[in-house]
């Protein structure tokens, strides 16, 4: 399917079919999560040999599992014989996943370990190095996530994440420890088109002090870079929207602090940044050191993963068909933090972004609503539009990527959608354009 | 002196706890929260963990620093919670949602404080949203309930949600 008119980046104009159509939606499986790099769990949440993690990469079960020699393999997560589902746990450690239907069992790297009356009804001739899990192509880990992709012909994971890696560095490596991920999965339904929450996080700045008025409100300390309740006043210099990053965005205030300032009491993390910075300074250099590390920044990560330093949420959205998905967050934390500090993040996200957060609870009707909106015979003709800040970006000192001021602007969803059409066009990887745009000229431009 | 281990004393407490838990209810659907946090003990604590489907005979660890919590509220954050359902800019609920709770099961049994009673119940939230659609959420419920004069006062809530995924975009409701 051709969706060049579907999408109009000079204008900001998307057709609303791309959040309904059901041909646009069997064709993102292949082309967008069949293709790209999808995060498939955190290395902290599978630390020893055998243990797994359950996950999908778009509507597909996979499970991700900890080898015996510190690597991790991912299997599609579906018997060879007939087709059962192999592993109905969310997470666990197993030393084989048998299968309920019939019983075959498969070892932790895959092989078909045991087949039930293997001489008696197959005669001894079945080959079992053929009937082995299937693998996914390509798995690979980066500063501790893990990814996965259907695609062998993909680039690197590397290379995927581009000049994205210089804002992931802010909270995958500010410290030597690294990051992790807390607690249990929050998983929850919402009734929408998976791009929705998608353009949300990676750019709409726009609808935090509109949407999320109610609990700022309640929340009184909260100030989030200038954005205030009502939408009435944004100030613009405090932040960035940074896109043309191969899909990536990041959007980032710039004071090295504000990420802490939604928790009730700060000061403990404050500390924490406080007696950090030098070390995250002679890490990441000035500019992130001083000016990233510690602010509220959203990290989008094409397709499907954002995390919001700062919030100290860590989230994907499993596609279950063009008006529905799954969510799943999980707070993060930071290992050099003090347990008091990673304890109240964890704690957190019951006041904030969890499943009963105060912010949370604002968005998922909003769009189900935009998603239900696309529906109708009339409104699937219909289109929507990102122009806010139109063509008022560009390079900035200091930092990778195609640059807009402030936190309020639709720049970034206007990327996000570009790189989809990009690849909803692309009938294969090399017909995929890569750009990162504006680089550092060196690593000493970092350390600026 | 309240005795729960006494036949009649543990009959009144049944009744009166039984009371109590539909009286919590119908406060809660008519969206009376400021008379439901008089329902509450100062120090109340109410609790509901994160869960995930485990193998009956998983032995991995548990998760560093901790599973994490849906609720982990004292009365300041219920306080919180209610202030943003008041604030009057909480879309998600205007017009309002039909909400309406059926308590069951209910079981009193003697705490270990001589003027507190635990109870176990079973509450299920019919909630008929903006968009039409009817979610239903389920949770069993262990509370303990403690006596100031002649009223039970709730004092903590543990709560056990029965979904393992949300079928809800939010839980703009009290268990
Ligand atoms: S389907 Fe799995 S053993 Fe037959
Ligand atoms: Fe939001």
């Amino acid at each position: 399917m051709d969706v060049a008119g579907l999408i109009d980046t000079s204008t900001g104009r998307q057709s609303r079919a791309i959040y309904s159509d059901e041909a646009v939606y069997r064709q993102e499986l292949e082309r967008v999560f069949g293709r790209c790099w999808l995060f498939l769990a955190h290395t902290s949440q599978i630390p020893k040999p055998n243990d797994f993690f359950r996950t999908y990469m778009g509507e597909d079960d996979v499970i991700v599992v900890r080898q015996k020699d510190g690597s991790v393999k991912a299997f599609l997560n579906t018997c060879t014989h007939r087709g059962n589902r192999i592993c109905r746990a969310d997470r666990g450690n197993a030393r084989s996943f048998t299968c309920n239907y019939h019983g075959w069992s498969f070892a932790p790297d895959g092989a078909l370990a045991g087949v039930p009356l293997e001489n008696e009804a197959y005669f001894g001739e079945l080959d079992r190095s053929k009937f082995g899990l299937v693998p996914v192509a390509q798995v690979a880990e980066y500063k501790g996530l893990i990814f996965g992709c259907f695609d062998p012909a993909a680039p690197s994971l590397e290379d995927y994440l581009g000049d994205a890696k210089f804002y992931l560095d802010v909270w995958l490596d500010a410290l030597p420890g690294g990051t992790s991920l807390v607690g249990e999965t929050q998983k929850m339904v919402l009734n929408t088109n998976w791009k929705l929450p998608v353009e949300n996080v990676c750019g709409d700045g726009y609808h935090l002090g509109w949407a999320h008025a109610g609990a700022m409100m309640a929340v009184q300390s909260m100030d989030l870079s200038g954005l205030s309740v009502g939408n009435s006043s944004a100030n613009l210099e405090g932040g960035l929207s940074v896109a043309g990053l191969n899909g990536h965005m990041a959007l980032t205030s710039l004071d090295g602090v504000s990420g802490y300032a939604f928790y009730p009491e700060p000061k403990p993390m404050l500390d924490y940044l406080e007696a950090n910075r030098p070390v995250a300074i002679e890490r990441l250099g000035k500019t992130r050191g001083e000016q990233l590390w510690g602010s509220q920044i959203n990290i989008t990560i094409f397709p499907n993963l954002q995390f919001l330093p700062g919030l100290n949420w860590f989230r994907v959205y499993h596609p279950k068909g063009p008006g529905q998905i799954e969510q799943w967050t999980w707070a993060m934390v930071e290992n050099d933090m003090p347990e008091q500090v990673k304890a109240t993040i964890l704690d957190n996200q019951c006041l904030t972004f969890g499943l009963a957060g105060l912010f949370d609870n604002d968005d998922g009707d909003n769009l189900a609503a935009c998603t239900e909106q696309s529906r109708g015979w009339r409104t699937a003709q219909m289109d929507v539009y990102t122009n806010m800040a139109l063509g008022r970006s560009g390079p900035r000192e200091g930092f990778p990527g195609d640059i807009a001021a402030g936190l309020v602007s639709e720049h970034n969803q206007r990327y996000f959608y570009r790189r989809w059409q990009e690849h909803m066009q692309a009938s294969s990887w090399s017909e995929v354009p890569t750009y990162n745009l504006n680089p550092l000229a060196s690593r000493e431009a970092v350390d600026a | 002196m309240l005795d729960l281990r006494q036949e009649p004393a543990l009959h009144d407490a049944v009744t009166a706890l039984t009371q109590r838990l539909y009286h919590e209810a119908r406060l809660l659907d008519e969206e009376r929260f400021e008379d439901w946090l008089e329902l509450l003990c100062e120090d109340v604590s109410y609790h509901m963990a994160l869960k995930s489907r485990r193998f009956r005979a998983d032995r991995s660890a548990p998760i560093a620093v901790g599973a994490g919590n849906v609720f982990n509220d004292n009365f300041a954050r219920l306080k919180l919670r209610i202030d943003r359902l008041r604030s009057g800019f909480v879309w998600a609920e205007d017009p309002p949602n039909f909400v309406r709770r059926v308590v069951s099961n209910v079981e009193v049994l003697p705490a270990d404080k001589p003027d507190e009673a635990l109870v176990h119940s079973v509450v299920v939230i019919h909630r008929n949203r903006i968009d039409g659609q009817t979610r239903l959420l389920t949770a069993g419920r262990t509370d303990r309930w403690r006596k100031g004069g002649e009223s039970w006062f709730l004092a903590a809530r543990e709560i056990a949600l029965d979904h393992a995924v949300l079928p809800d975009s939010n839980v703009n409701v009290f268990f």
